[in-house]
């Protein structure tokens, strides 16, 4: 099994709620914990991933702030839609440093990811890093 | 350039003018309702302000809730997680005034902790010969409450954009400082 930043699996973001030129969606696939996406207010907030071929993953792991609860959802269409629900995790709140949650999604295969922030603990909630394990193929 | 959303929460004793100020707002202050209907429920108005010298935009959504005491606690449970608070009281009727504090408490109680920019609005300046409430008097107590003081007269059309540009502002300001948080935070 290995880890991976999803802008090397050839992953990219195809659909994100907010957007602030300076902290683009590319930010949560670039691997660097430094950049990051940011809400821009209000919840729910959402983003899509996109895989450049299905993928099987196991886990994802997430680099965030002020992020209270996170629902993921997948499919495995050629289009951003119909999604099936995967898992949701209540985050806990940190202070100072980043939260860095494992969430396991039990080897599905999925040609898109859907990361919805339900809540936050703040008015704003940023994602730095989103990164997968995947069974190697 | 960065679009920024936010739910603002429009509050105050019935017939102050929250709904009157809450169409001015929307119509860019054109548009006054001359007939006095209550609002029973929570209207929903959205207007988007431009953040001066800057090429960013707030777009407001603004919840227009209920002030007749008996209809309260049920528009509470719509009001959902809040960004802004624009409290209003009526400046001909200093127990609109007093009750300021009430409405404050509520709003603290159910936003649990969150910071919430805001504003005081003092409004129907246009009745001057039955004003009740002096401006030093609501000054004072809207600083004591970390909001923002601005005096209307939605019906003559006066000052109408002050609070909602100053929402706005303070959202903008609030994001600003999050971002700098945010990008001080070291690494989980």
């Amino acid at each position: 099994m290995i880890e991976s930043s999803l802008a090397s699996l050839g992953a990219t973001i195809v659909v994100a709620s907010s957007s602030d030129e300076n902290h683009p969606p590319e930010n949560i696939t670039d691997g660097n914990t430094n950049t990051f996406w940011m809400s821009t207010g209000m919840f729910p907030q959402e983003f899509i991933i996109r895989f450049s071929e299905p993928t099987d993953i196991s886990a994802v792991t997430v680099d965030s702030y002020n992020v209270k609860h996170l629902k993921i959802e997948k499919n495995t269409s050629q289009s951003a839609s119909q999604f099936e629900s995967v898992t949701e995790k209540e985050f806990q709140q940190t202070d100072g440093h980043l939260q860095s949650n494992a969430i396991s999604l039990n080897g599905s295969g999925a040609t898109h990811l859907r990361l919805i922030i339900t809540s936050g603990y703040d008015h704003f909630a940023s994602v730095h890093r989103v990164s997968v394990q995947n069974e190697h193929s | 350039m960065v679009k920024l959303r936010a739910k603002c929460l429009l509050v105050g004793d019935a017939a102050v003018g929250k709904s009157a100020l809450s169409h001015m707002f929307h119509s860019d202050g054109t548009l006054f309702q001359k007939n006095y209907s209550m609002t029973t429920g929570v209207d929903l108005m959205m207007k988007c302000v431009q953040i001066p010298e800057t090429s960013d935009s707030v777009e407001l959504y603004i919840v227009d809730s209920a002030g007749k005491q008996t209809l309260v606690e049920a528009c509470e449970k719509m009001w959902g997680e809040v960004s802004l608070l624009c409290l209003v009281f009526d400046l001909s009727s200093e127990q609109s005034f007093a009750n300021c504090s009430h409405w404050m408490e509520r709003v603290r109680a159910h936003c649990r902790g969150t910071r919430l920019p805001g504003v005081l609005v003092g409004n129907k300046t246009d009745l001057s010969t039955r004003r009740e409430v002096q401006a030093s008097v609501a000054q004072e107590w809207a600083e004591s409450q970390g909001l923002e003081y601005h005096e209307t007269s939605a019906k003559e059309k006066e000052n109408c954009d002050a609070p909602i540009l100053a929402l706005a502002t303070a959202f903008h300001s609030l994001y600003q400082e999050h971002r700098e948080t945010i990008q001080n935070l070291s690494p989980g």
